[in-house]
């Protein structure tokens, strides 16, 4: 049958820069998270942040090309595509931040020269997506998919939807988020960052790190090496709050039961649940009473932005990528410590190397917007 | 789902000259109340949206695509400044606006809705993008009610605004809204097909099936009339104002001047010599 079946994938977060590097680095358990020095005005805001491993924060205006590059490489360079293949690639960009870490840079530099206006480059939202398409050779359609952190998730339930119908064989979604200022001290003023790492559905849950990432995956209408494949996914508009889910859980448990139901499953036949788990108070509370709602008995759950933190945009495809490699390795990632035991909200994450066989798995996204995402990827 | 069906269509254009215009009350008017804590590029989305939907209730299951050039120009540009040329952190609810979704939300929650919701671009064909996706969901039953738009707004000074877009000096330059209401079923003018090509032989091969009888050439951004072998066409950008999602017009423009039965073929070309192409039926 015709649907996004996975290929080569490439994934650079604080993991490492490639994709068996953050695989190597999960069964240590989460890492601890650091802190960037943010200049505003005359002082300097401390962010928690965990930034592309091996990739300084310096040169920025050069920083996510170097970042994004070899990692579509990979991705494209494991897919062993032909050139007519690649030259009919369809590109996903999934991203929320886009390139803005560049036209800050740019005007940050120009303001040390004149009173110089802002966003004076960079500012079409699909121009990105355009320069990857030419650098990399891909003469398809490309799309820049910008609702917050369902970014990826929601590129690659477009590219599945095209693949089915038989209009691209092949499409390269890329997922993108690189450190930038806005983005930084924008959840600083929301109060939602937390400085000792994420804890997410934890008795001690303080907010979220911010997190880099940049992924990158072939899917193509034929089975690929690991037999992945995007099973269906949902996507829903929460209209309850711009920056938070229900927190009753219904407008969650909606879009995780669509996503269900369009992969002809039942909530018993998930093996594993990938929460979106941003350690905040309100979206946890309403991701954990959405999982209530959905599950009689709860599968076992992991939450991937203790180890990357939250990737926004990125975080749809790279934790997609860090999961089914888990699992492809044959087992769930641990997160020692972390929700360890069920608090006020009745769940707890998965604490060792735990074996896994193959299946069908869910995996949640929420983001601001009122931008509600599930997909239900399997092996099988 | 053969082909889907236009339930509504609804615009606002303003050029731009001096002084912005006020959306305020024109949000009020449209909506019948004001909406609090939003600026321009919302207001001109839920402008277009309510005039598209005219007074009617989509299906709560409605899902909305929404395409924009640059996004929400004002709130990115007030943060920017905020942030390093004045030295403070921005204001959460700019910061959280500076997520051109969340326009997406702002017009599924003044209308009810809580279907899929997406916010797309692309640098020459955002529009397409945005008709295209949601043609596919209609057309896969995963989606029966589409709402799709498009806003760009303009910000003061103009001469710099104007530098933005890349326009010569003294270019006519717009805010505007376009939206589409599209439905699986339906007895009005049709939105048959949208597609992409990698080049002008694929395209060309697509467009030698339309009886040029019955075919009008709309001309997209990049597309002259002499170039493809039909021999009438449409000019829907001529005297309007340079603002980047223009293609959105398109439908509406063409169907308030159409003879039923007739059908425009509208084409767009970008800088990598790729076409993007749809159809409207009246």
């Amino acid at each position: 049958m015709r649907r996004a079946w996975f290929h080569g994938a490439g994934l650079h977060t604080t993991l490492g820069a490639t994709l068996s590097e953050n695989l190597d680095a999960l069964p240590a358990g989460p890492p601890p998270p650091g802190v960037t020095a943010v200049p505003l005005g005359e002082t300097v805001e401390p962010v928690p942040s965990m930034l592309l491993n091996g990739l300084p924060l310096t040169d920025v205006e050069t920083r996510l090309w170097r970042a994004l590059e070899p990692v579509i490489d990979a991705a494209l360079t494991a897919s062993d595509l032909t050139p007519l293949q690649r030259e009919r690639t369809a590109l996903f960009l999934g991203t929320s931040s886009l390139d803005i870490s560049v036209t800050e840079a740019i005007y940050a530099r120009a303001l040390t020269i004149d009173a110089a206006h802002p966003l004076m480059t960079n500012a079409a939202m699909g121009g990105l997506a355009e320069t990857i398409a030419r650098r990399f050779g891909l003469r398809g359609p490309d799309y820049t998919i910008n609702t917050a952190c369902t970014s990826s998730a929601n590129a690659l339930i477009y590219a599945d939807a095209m693949i089915r119908e038989g209009l691209i064989d092949h499409a390269l979604i890329v997922g993108l988020e690189i450190f930038n200022v806005i983005t930084a001290l924008g959840f600083q003023s929301l109060a939602l960052l937390a400085p000792n790492g994420m804890r997410p559905f934890d008795a001690a849950r303080a907010g979220l790190v911010l997190g880099e990432g940049v992924s990158a995956l072939v899917v193509g209408a034929t089975p690929g090496p690991s037999g992945f494949h995007l099973l269906a996914g949902a996507n829903l508009c929460d209209t309850h709050g711009v920056s938070a889910a229900n927190p009753d859980g219904s407008t969650v448990a909606a879009v995780m039961q669509q996503a269900l139901d369009a992969a002809s499953l039942a909530a018993s036949d998930i093996l594993a649940v990938k929460a979106h788990g941003t350690a905040s108070l309100l979206n946890d509370e309403a991701e954990a009473a959405g999982m209530h709602r959905v599950f009689s008995a709860i599968p076992p759950m992991l939450a991937m932005k203790p180890f990357i933190g939250h990737t926004f945009g990125a975080c749809g495809l790279g934790e997609l990528l860090l999961v089914c490699g888990a699992i492809e390795r044959g087992h769930l990632p641990p997160m020692p410590g972390i929700s360890a035991e069920p608090g006020e909200l009745g769940l707890t994450l998965n604490q060792t190397w735990a074996p896994v066989g193959k299946g069908a798995f869910l995996l949640n996204y929420f983001g601001f917007g009122g931008n509600n995402t599930s997909l239900v990827v399997a092996n099988d | 789902m053969t082909e889907a069906r236009i339930a509504g269509m609804g615009d606002y254009l303003s050029e731009e000259g001096g002084d912005l215009t006020d959306l305020k009350p024109i949000v009020k008017a449209t909506l019948g109340a004001p909406v609090r804590r939003i600026g321009r590029f919302i207001s001109l989305a839920l402008i277009g949206a309510g005039r598209c939907l005219d007074g009617r209730t989509p299906p709560p299951d409605t899902a909305v695509y929404f395409t924009t050039g640059s996004g929400d120009f004002e709130v990115t540009v007030e943060v920017l400044e905020h942030l390093f040329r004045d030295g403070f952190p921005p204001k959460p609810l700019s910061f959280i606006n500076t997520v051109s979704n969340a326009a997406c939300f702002y017009v599924a929650k003044a209308f009810g809705l809580s279907g899929r919701s997406t916010c797309l671009g692309n640098r020459a064909f955002g529009f397409e993008t945005a008709l295209q996706l949601a043609l596919l969901d209609l057309k896969q039953g995963t989606v029966k009610s589409a709402l799709i738009g498009s806003a760009d707004i303009v910000l003061d000074p103009l001469p710099i605004h104007r530098q933005r877009l890349s326009q010569p000096p003294d270019t006519p330059i717009g805010e505007a809204a376009h939206w589409l209401w599209l439905t699986a079923e339906g007895e009005s003018g049709a939105l048959p097909a949208c597609r992409f090509f990698a080049s002008r032989d694929d395209l060309m091969v697509w467009t030698a099936t339309f009886d040029p009888a019955t075919t009008v050439l709309g001309l997209g951004e990049g597309v002259a009339g002499d170039t493809f072998d039909l021999p009438r066409t449409f000019d829907y950008r001529t005297g309007r104002p340079y603002y980047d999602s223009r293609t959105a017009a398109a439908p509406s423009a063409f169907l308030e001047q159409a003879t039923p039965g007739e059908t425009m073929l509208h084409v767009s070309t970008d800088g990598a010599g790729r076409y993007a192409a749809f159809t409207v039926r009246a």
